[in-house]
C-alpha cells in the first residue's frame, strides 16, 4: 500500500469545502472534492469537516467507505481501470485482469508496494463496440488482448 | 456550394467515439475550416454531437444537409473529408457503410440497415445536435412541450395526457408513469419533489448516459412538465459518478435553460418556479434503487428502504416525490407535444411507445437502437444486430442486467415487451441487452452477475447480504471445479427465500440470473460439478483446448497470437498446444478460421 | 379496524405495525433485530409473515408493515417457515459459534451447515442495533463499515473511539451478544478502549465510566447530585419519599 503522505497542507481543506452550505446533503460532494484534491481522503481532512456539518466522525467514515469513488488510503500514480461491464467480461476482461496481476503483482482495489500503480475495475463505462476495455489515467485502450498488456503497462513505466 | 447552402458536419463526440479519438477529429475539422475562412464565403458549422448509437462502426461523421455518413473515421481522413465533402460535394465512398445484404454502398445513415427500423423518439435529437446549444434544441422543437402546458393545460390535464399515453417507467419496473403522478398529485403535503434517476448501473447498458450526454434538454423539459404537474418547485438529476461527460453536459443545460428563463422563478412569464439541482453519485450500483437513491441525495449511504409507504407519499426528505429515468423523461415533451393517442399507436397495447435497447457482447452491431416496443427479439438481434460475431452460434440474450434473466434460443420469436419478457423469466430493466455464444459459460455468467451483486448490495439485510455471499461461494467453487452434489438445491434453496424475503428490488431480484440460467441450461451446472468439465471452454479448472489434427492446415495464426507461447507448429504443418503453458484465454479458437480448436481433450 | 392474524380477529389502529398488533394477542412471530426501544431495522427478515389482500399474497416485515386496511395475516405458512429456516441457516453459516443463533437453529429444527466457510469467532449478525442505540445515546461512536458482503460495524479506523463513552448501551441491545465488554474490578474495556470505572457513593461499586459522568452532566448541567448506582439511587429516592410524605415503615 502506497504510504499516507505527512505533510499535507490542510488550508486547501477548508478552501474545498466552504464552497458548501453547512448542510448534511452536500455530504458526498464534499468528500468527492477532497477525493479529487488528494487523490484519497485524510484523516484530518475527515475531522475538519466533523467539525463542519456538525456529524459524527464515524458518520462520515461510513459515507467514506460505502461509495467506492472514495478512497481512504492514497491511490498510486497511475491508475488502471479494467472495465468488468458484462460485454467486456464475455470478451474476457478477466484474462487481462489476470495479466496485470501477473505484471505487477497487484489484485483489484490494490496498489502496487512502490505507489506506480493502482488496480480498480470498474462498472461498464459504455464503450461496449471496443470491449474489453481498459482505462489508464484518462486513456482509453480498446480491444486489449493479453498480448499487448505488457506494451501497454510500458508505457508508464511498468515492468 | 450555394450560400444558401450551408454546411453542417455532425461529429459523433458520445464517449464510444471519444474513446476512439472523435475529438481529433472534431478539432481537426474546426481547426481546418477557421484556417481556410478567406476562402469560404459560408462557414461550415462543425458540431459536436452526443452518441449515434452505431458505437461498432464509429468514429461517425455525418454531412448535412448532403445526408453523408461516413463510418469508422480516422483523424488521418479529416484533410479529404475537408477537400471532398466540405469544400466540395463529393462524396468518399470507402467511408460510407455497406449493406448487408446487397453489398451496395449507402450514403445516407436512413438507408442503413442499423438504422432503417429504428424510430427514433427518446433519442429524437441526438446524433443531430451540439448538445451545449440550447438553440439547437430550441430549433427541433424543444421546449414547445413546456408552453403548451404552461399556457394551454392545467395540471390535471398534464397527467391524464400522461396517463392515456401508456407510457411506463423506463428503468426497470416498466410502473406506469402517468399512475405514479396522479398519486403523488394526491398528496397534501409540500413540498414535492421530482427526481431524475441517472444512476444507469446496469453493466452493459448506455442509453440512458446517451441521452444525458447528447439531449440533456430533453430530461430538463421533461421534469419541468412534471413539477408543474405535481405542484413541485424543485428537481435533482442524480448522476452516476462515473459519468463524468453526462455531468458536464447537464450543468452546461442547466445554466443555458435558466438563462433563457426556462428554469428558475417565473418561468417564460407563467408564474410558475422550478429549479434543478445536479447530485453527483458516489460509485454505488444500488443508489438506482429509488429509496437508495433518495437516501443518498439526503447525505446518506444509500441503503434502502422498505417500501410499505411509497415515495410518492413519502420520498425525499420524508416529503411526496416522484422519481422517473432519463429516458422517460425524454419520452414526456413528445407525448404532450403530439398527444396521447400518437404515443398510444406506437409499440404494443400493454407496452406503447418505443424502447431504448443496448445490442452488446457477442453481436457485430454494437450500439444504442430504439425500436417500437413488440418488436421480435430475433429482429432485434439478427435483423439490427447483424447477428453474432463471426457468425458462431447464438446461445443466449441476457436482458435486464442483473436484475434480469437470459433468454435461450427457443424463445426467440418473442415480441419484446415489458410483459413478454417477465413471462420468459426475465425482465426489461433498463433495455441492455447481452448477446452470448457458444464461447460464453452460463454458469460464469451467473457467477459474474452474483459477484457484482455481492459487492454492489448495501449490505442490510440478511437474505441478500448473506444469500449472495454463499451463492457466490457456491458459484465460485462450481467453476473452479470444486462443485459437490447437492450445491444447485442449496442454490435453488436460496434463490426461492431472497427473491420474497430481501428488503429491496435489488435483492429481490438477485436470484434472477441464477434461476434463469438453472433453468435453461442446468446441463452446464451439471458438467461442471460431476463431469468437472467447462463445455464452452472458459472456466480455466475444467477446461482443456486441442487442435484438430483433420481441421489443421498450419497457417500459424493461432501461434502468433498465443499470448503464452503455448503452440508449436511448423508452417503448413499441423499445430500442437502444450496445455502446460497454455493460459485459456481462448485467443487460438477466436482466431482460427478452420474451427480447427477444440475445447476439450483430444480422443486418443 | 380488525384484522385477522392466524384467523385470529385482532383490533388494531391505522398504521399500527403488524408485529405490534400480533404481540399483543399473543401471536409469536420470532424476531432478532426487532426493539421496542429502536424498532426499524427490518434486516434480519425473521419477522415475515404472508399478506393477503384480494387474493394475493405478498411476503412483508411485520416489524415495518403498517396497518392500512382490513387484511388477512398468517404468520407460519409453509412458505414462510421454510424462508425462516434458510435465513437462519444462512445466520448460523455466518456465526457458527454462536449461542443465540443455535438455540433458533434447534427451534426450528435446521441442521448445522457444513458446506460454507465461516470464520469461527464471528458473532455479529450485522442487525443494525448497536449502530441505533449509539445514535440514539447521542454519540454515534461506531458505525457501518463498507457495504455488501464485506460490510461490518466499528469504530473509525477501528481504533478506540474518542466519541465512546463506554456506556454498553450497544451490548446490551445486541441479541446475540456480539459486543464484549470486559469488566475488571475497576475498569472497562469495550470497542478497545479502556474505562475506569467510578464507584458508588453508597455502597462502593464501580459502576459507570468517568465519561458517562461528563456526559450526562453537560447534558442535564447539574453538578451537584451524587454519584449513585442504580439501586441506590432507588434506595435514595424511596428515603426521600418517604421523608416527604411521612409514609410510616412496613
Amino acid at each position: 500500500m502506497a504510504m499516507e503522505k505527512t505533510s499535507i497542507d490542510f488550508s486547501s481543506t477548508h478552501k474545498v469545502i466552504q464552497k458548501y452550505p453547512q448542510e448534511k446533503r452536500y455530504t458526498l460532494a464534499i468528500l468527492q472534492d477532497i477525493q479529487r484534491e488528494y487523490n484519497y481522503i485524510p484523516r484530518e481532512a475527515l475531522l475538519i469537516l466533523a467539525k463542519y456539518l456538525n456529524t459524527p466522525l464515524s458518520k462520515l467514515y461510513s459515507m467514506a467507505t460505502f461509495y467506492k469513488a472514495l478512497s481512504l488510503t492514497p491511490k498510486g500514480d497511475n491508475i488502471i481501470k479494467v472495465c468488468d461491464g458484462t460485454a467486456c467480461h464475455i470478451r474476457s476482461s478477466m484474462i487481462i485482469i489476470d495479466e496485470i496481476e501477473k505484471s505487477l503483482h497487484i489484485k483489484p482495489g490494490e496498489t502496487s508496494a512502490d505507489g506506480r500503480f493502482s488496480l480498480e475495475t470498474v462498472n461498464c463505462l459504455g464503450s461496449c463496440a471496443i470491449a474489453p476495455v481498459i482505462v489508464v489515467n484518462e486513456t482509453y485502450y480498446g480491444k486489449v488482448t493479453a498480448a499487448r498488456i505488457r506494451e501497454i503497462l510500458g508505457e508508464y513505466g511498468g515492468n | 456550394m450555394g450560400a444558401n447552402s450551408q454546411k453542417k458536419v455532425l461529429v459523433c463526440c458520445g464517449t464510444g467515439c471519444l474513446a476512439n479519438n472523435s475529438l481529433e477529429i472534431y478539432n481537426g475539422l474546426k481547426s481546418k475550416v477557421s484556417a481556410a475562412s478567406v476562402a469560404v464565403s459560408v462557414e461550415p458549422i462543425i458540431k459536436a454531437t452526443g452518441c449515434n448509437g452505431f458505437c461498432e462502426k464509429g468514429p461517425i461523421v455525418k454531412i448535412m444537409p448532403d445526408d453523408i455518413s461516413y463510418y469508422k473515421v480516422k483523424p488521418a481522413d479529416v484533410d479529404e473529408i475537408f477537400e471532398k465533402s466540405i469544400m466540395a460535394d463529393e462524396v468518399i465512398d470507402r467511408l460510407l457503410y455497406v449493406d448487408v445484404a446487397t453489398g451496395k454502398k449507402v450514403q445516407s445513415q436512413n438507408d442503413n440497415d442499423f438504422y432503417k427500423k429504428q424510430m427514433k423518439l427518446a433519442l429524437r435529437n441526438i446524433g443531430e445536435i451540439d448538445p451545449a446549444d440550447i438553440d439547437d434544441y430550441i430549433e427541433r422543437l424543444g421546449y414547445q412541450a413546456l408552453n403548451k402546458v404552461l399556457f394551454a393545460m392545467t395540471p390535471a390535464e398534464v397527467i391524464s395526457e400522461v396517463a392515456e399515453s401508456g407510457l411506463r417507467g423506463r428503468g426497470g419496473a416498466g410502473f406506469p408513469t402517468g399512475r405514479k403522478w396522479k398519486q403523488c398529485a394526491g398528496y397534501d403535503s409540500f413540498p414535492k419533489y421530482v427526481v431524475c434517476n441517472g444512476d444507469e448501473g446496469d453493466p452493459g447498458a448506455f442509453m440512458d448516459r446517451s441521452i444525458m450526454e447528447g439531449d440533456p434538454n430533453s430530461i430538463i423539459e421533461g421534469m419541468l412538465i412534471a413539477g408543474y404537474a405535481i405542484q413541485s418547485e424543485m428537481g435533482y438529476i442524480y448522476i452516476r459518478d462515473e459519468y463524468s461527460l453526462a455531468i458536464k453536459n447537464l450543468a452546461i443545460a442547466i445554466a443555458k435553460a435558466k438563462e433563457r428563463g426556462f428554469l428558475g422563478q417565473n418561468i417564460l412569464g407563467s408564474g410558475f418556479n422550478f429549479d434543478i439541482q445536479i447530485v453527483r453519485g458516489g460509485g454505488a450500483f444500488v443508489c438506482g434503487e429509488s429509496t437508495a437513491l433518495m437516501a443518498s441525495i439526503e447525505g446518506n449511504v444509500g441503503e434502502p428502504r422498505a417500501k410499505y409507504v411509497r415515495s410518492v407519499e413519502k420520498g425525499l426528505w420524508g416529503q411526496p416525490t416522484i422519481l422517473n429515468n432519463v429516458e422517460t423523461w425524454a419520452n414526456i415533451p413528445l407525448i404532450i407535444n403530439n398527444g396521447s393517442e400518437w404515443f398510444r399507436g406506437i409499440g404494443t397495447k400493454g407496452s406503447t411507445g418505443t424502447k431504448v435497447f443496448s445490442l452488446v457482447g457477442k453481436v457485430k452491431n454494437t450500439g444504442l437502437v430504439e425500436v417500437p416496443m413488440g418488436i421480435p427479439l430475433r429482429e432485434l438481434i439478427f435483423g439490427i444486430g447483424g447477428g453474432v460475431i463471426g457468425n458462431k452460434k447464438f446461445k443466449a440474450v441476457q436482458s435486464g442486467g442483473p436484475s434480469g434473466g437470459c433468454i435461450p434460443e427457443s424463445l426467440l420469436d418473442l415480441n419484446v415487451d415489458f410483459d413478454t419478457l417477465a413471462e420468459a423469466g426475465s425482465m426489461m430493466g433498463s433495455g441492455g441487452m447481452i448477446i452470448m455464444d457458444e464461447r460464453t459459460c452460463m454458469v460464469d455468467v451467473a457467477r459474474y452477475y452474483v459477484n457484482f451483486l455481492a459487492e454492489e448490495s448495501c449490505g442490510k439485510c440478511v437474505p441478500c447480504r448473506e444469500g449472495l455471499k454463499r451463492m457466490l461461494e457456491i458459484l465460485n467453487d462450481i467453476c473452479n471445479g470444486k462443485g459437490q452434489l447437492g450445491d444447485i438445491e442449496s442454490l435453488e434453496e436460496i434463490c426461492s427465500m431472497t427473491s420474497e424475503a430481501a428488503l429491496c428490488g435489488l435483492g429481490k431480484s438477485a436470484p434472477n440470473p441464477v434461476v434463469s440460467t438453472l433453468k435453461y441450461f442446468r446441463d452446464e451446472y451439471i458438467a461442471h460439478i460431476v463431469d468437472k468439465k467447462c463445455p464452452a471452454g472458459i472456466c480455466k479448472e475444467l477446461t482443456s483446448f486441442y487442435i484438430d489434427q483433420e481441421l489443421c492446415i498450419g497457417c500459424g495464426k493461432c501461434k502468433r497470437n498465443c499470448p503464452a507461447m503455448a503452440i508449436e507448429g511448423e508452417a503448413k504443418a499441423f499445430h500442437t498446444l502444450d496445455m502446460q503453458k497454455c493460459i485459456k484465454c481462448g485467443n487460438c479458437i477466436d482466431t482460427c478460421k478452420f474451427n480447427a480448436v477444440k475445447v476439450g481433450e483430444e480422443a486418443i | 379496524m380488525n384484522i385477522t392474524i392466524d384467523g385470529k380477529i385482532c383490533q388494531a389502529e391505522a398504521g399500527e405495525f403488524l408485529l405490534a398488533v400480533a404481540q399483543r394477542n399473543n401471536i409469536y412471530i420470532p424476531t432478532l433485530c426487532h426493539s421496542d426501544a429502536l424498532p426499524g431495522q427490518a434486516s434480519c427478515r425473521l419477522c415475515i409473515v404472508e399478506v393477503v389482500e384480494n387474493g394475493q399474497h405478498k411476503v412483508v416485515t411485520s416489524c415495518v408493515y403498517p396497518v392500512t386496511r382490513e387484511v388477512e395475516v398468517i404468520t407460519n405458512s409453509a412458505k414462510i417457515v421454510a424462508m425462516r429456516k434458510t435465513i437462519i441457516m444462512l445466520l448460523s453459516a455466518r456465526v457458527p459459534g454462536n449461542e443465540e443463533i443455535n438455540k433458533l437453529r434447534e427451534e426450528y429444527s435446521v441442521p448445522k451447515p457444513t458446506r460454507f466457510t465461516s470464520a469461527a469467532d464471528e458473532q455479529c449478525i450485522l442487525c443494525g442495533l448497536c449502530v441505533k442505540a449509539c445514535e440514539t445515546v447521542g454519540l454515534a461512536a461506531i458505525s457501518t463499515i463498507s457495504r455488501g458482503i464485506t460490510k461490518k460495524v466499528a469504530t473509525p479506523y477501528d481504533e478506540p473511539s474518542e466519541a465512546c463513552m463506554g456506556c454498553g448501551a450497544c451490548a446490551q441491545v445486541c441479541p446475540t451478544g456480539a459486543i464484549s465488554s470486559r469488566e475488571e474490578k475497576q475498569h472497562r474495556t469495550i470497542w478497545n478502549k479502556r474505562f475506569e470505572l467510578i464507584s458508588c457513593k453508597s455502597c462502593g461499586k464501580h459502576f459507570i465510566t468517568k465519561e458517562q459522568i461528563e456526559y450526562m452532566r453537560n447534558k442535564l448541567g447539574s453538578t451537584d447530585d451524587e454519584i449513585l448506582c442504580e439501586s441506590c439511587k432507588r434506595t435514595h429516592i424511596f428515603k426521600k419519599f418517604k421523608d416527604l410524605y411521612g409514609v410510616a415503615a412496613k
